[in-house]
């Protein structure tokens, strides 16, 4: 069943169209990220969902109500921020309170609700030592906590989150990432992540919104869009190093670096396209070497091979190889809209 | 064989070039506030007169003097009621109008600038405007007042035709009080303005998307957050009004009787009109530690509400 449903929504900022026609279900429980270059209207999506922003067309409707002309307050969200927000001047105990104490009336929280209600949450994502101090007096792992503590207090049916990741540092974010998954499974939420870091939005996701100007470019599983992807944009904005793209006569194809392999390799060289490969250079990442070169006929554009380290195939520079490519794993794309093309048959089509 | 050092030229110096650029306000400093602060403890120790201008010292003889005199005394009680009055007028007010100009509205631009015009026109000339409104005689208050029925015959406030604005005791209190927080207001606001607008707009949002409402936001997260601007504003206002002297030198020079005499009109018309310049000083620093206790304080306050 879906919790939150859009459709036809658009945002107009004078003649920008930060968002530009979005329609989008969100399944109950899910967790949701949100992918996309700057500028992609990401942010503006999930300000128009909390109600911080108001659409210039479409509606959005959350539990079954239309939520489109409502205050963020009767929405049953909550939100949390990049930069955290929290209350400089309040300690720890009078952040968590704040979204309570603000809906106390309708609610009728009285002081002792409040107070368990603030503690429970504290000590489920254990900061509930951290109740007496000020916001500047925490780490940046314990601001982010205190940030979800707040969002979460209220039980909202969405809890949204803008890149609360990106002000940790490397090896925080990689665990924050997990305790965040952890905690949605378990308390059963339902999560909107804006990112625009494509390893946090494999990492989250059960199902990724791939945006770019305004639009929705794609909707599916980390793995439907990273193999299956419906358009160039979403193929070369997902990975890293980003798919080959390289033009024949009809249409484009591409392939992904890591599928780019020495023909010797190949235990099967009938189900493979054979490319002519010309090494320019390599670069040991460790784990893997990283080849750049050109395919012969193509050479405008440098063509990406990732190679694993532990492959004992000697790649030297200034050389010329066979590298192949299995048909499966080559992506055809329309040459004007970028849009995928499926071939029932790989091989005559190049 | 040539030189590799650059070409000594004066301003490649840094020395040279901090000293130049600091200088103007080091000259300034020195010899229009420094000066005149060391002149006028060296006046308030001596028994320098206009007529006399050996300097002698005396010890404390003038601010005993002062201390001992009623009419010291009443002036230093007026001025103190005065500055605390006003500071809560003008705190309310500017706290008002500046969240009334951080929202959106149509002609918010023309507002401000309307808003800010008391404190752009020169003091003097604006006291000369409130001299006008608030004369004994032509009061254009008192014009409105008489027309609409509340002065005059069978008057709601008087039978008389005018109020007397600034010879009545009462009335010449208030109404200098009135024109203070009017003069003073804007600048007060223009600081709010921009410990407002300096809140980060996460903040904000984060409280809309929490469920609080005008009065919460306002209560609990705009106030709080500006209160140390809050508090320099309040410094500044204060220690403008305390010194003041020119609105009461214009509109009542004191009167009727000392009603609205303040410490600066005071310390003029005894030091210069009068030209005991000894005894002018003396009265004069007696603001001195008074202001100096509380900036160290406000100052202090300020930067332990600090927050960010």
């Amino acid at each position: 069943m879906s919790l939150v449903q859009i459709s036809g929504l658009k945002k107009y900022f004078d003649t920008v169209h930060a968002v530009d026609g979005v329609d989008l279900e969100i399944k109950q429980g899910e967790f949701l990220v949100i992918l996309g270059p700057s500028g992609c209207g990401k942010t503006t999506l999930m300000r128009m969902i909390a109600g911080l922003e108001k659409p210039s067309a479409g509606q959005i409707s959350i539990g079954g109500a239309d939520v489109t002309a409502l205050p963020p307050r009767k929405r049953g969200v909550s939100m949390v921020f990049q930069s955290y927000a929290l209350y400089p001047h309040m300690n720890v105990f009078n952040n968590i309170a704040f979204p309570l104490r603000a809906q106390r009336r309708e609610k009728k929280f009285d002081k002792r609700v409040i107070r368990e209600k603030v503690e429970d949450t504290a000590r489920l994502l254990e900061i509930d030592m951290l109740l007496d101090r000020r916001p500047r007096q925490l780490s940046g792992g314990q601001r982010q906590r205190v940030a979800i503590a707040r969002a979460m207090v209220t039980q909202p049916a969405v809890l949204l989150l803008d890149e609360p990741l990106s002000n940790l540092d490397a090896k925080l974010r990689a665990n924050a990432r997990d305790e965040l998954k952890d905690f949605q499974r378990s308390s059963d939420i339902t999560a909107v992540f804006v990112t625009h870091d494509q390893i946090e939005a494999m990492g989250l996701g059960d199902r990724i919104v791939v945006m770019s100007e305004g639009k929705i470019q794609q909707v599916g599983t980390p793995q439907q869009i990273y193999d299956d992807p419906a358009n160039e944009f979403v193929a070369t904005f997902l990975g890293s190093p980003s798919m080959n793209i390289i033009a024949s006569a009809h249409h484009k194809f591409g392939f992904r670096p890591e599928h780019f392999l020495p023909k010797t390799l190949n235990d099967n060289p009938e189900n493979a396209r054979i490319f002519h490969y010309f090494v320019k250079r390599v670069e040991y990442l460790g784990s893997d070497r990283l080849v750049y070169g050109y395919v012969q006929g193509h050479d405008s554009h440098l063509t990406l091979a990732k190679v694993p380290s532990n492959v004992r195939v000697s790649l030297d520079v200034e050389t010329d190889y066979e590298f192949a490519v299995h048909y499966r794993d080559l992506k055809f794309f329309d040459q004007r809209s970028g849009a995928r093309i499926t071939r029932r048959n790989p091989a005559e089509a190049l | 064989m040539a030189s590799l050092a650059l070409p000594s030229f004066p301003l490649d110096n840094r020395r040279v070039v901090g000293i130049l650029f600091l200088a103007p306000a080091l000259i300034y400093i020195l010899l229009l506030v420094g000066f005149p602060f060391l002149l006028a403890i060296a006046f308030g120790f001596s028994d320098v007169t206009v007529g006399n201008t050996d300097l002698s010292f005396v010890g404390l003889r003038n601010f005993e003097a002062v201390w001992e005199n009623d009419i010291f005394r009443q002036v230093f009680a007026t001025t103190i009621r005065f500055t605390l009055i006003s500071q809560v007028f003008i705190l309310l007010f500017a706290n008002i109008l500046a969240i009334i100009f951080t929202q959106e509205f149509t002609g918010k631009w023309f507002a401000r600038f309307i808003f800010i015009l008391p404190w752009a026109t020169p003091v003097s000339l604006a006291m000369i405007g409130w001299l006008w409104m608030l004369d004994t005689k032509y009061s254009p208050i008192d014009y409105l007042l008489l027309q609409t029925g509340f002065l005059g015959p069978g008057g709601h406030l008087s039978n008389d035709r005018n109020l007397f604005w600034l010879a009545s005791p009462d009335l010449a209190q208030i109404s200098v009080i009135f024109v203070q927080v009017w003069r003073m207001t804007p600048l007060a606001t223009v600081i709010l303005m921009a410990g407002l607008s300096s809140i980060p707009t996460d903040i904000l949002d984060q409280a809309e998307v929490d469920g609080s409402r005008f009065m919460r936001t306002l209560l609990m997260i705009k106030l709080p957050l500006i209160l140390p601007i809050m508090v320099i504003a309040l410094l500044f206002s204060m220690i403008t009004m305390f010194g003041d002297m020119t609105v009461v030198y214009v509109l009542t020079r004191g009167g009727p009787v000392d009603y609205t005499r303040v410490l600066g009109l005071y310390s003029f018309q005894v030091g210069i009109e009068g030209g005991n310049l000894a005894q002018g000083a003396a009265i004069s620093l007696f603001a001195f530690p008074l202001l100096l206790a509380m900036a160290i304080f406000m100052l202090r306050a300020a930067s332990r509400a600090e927050v960010r």
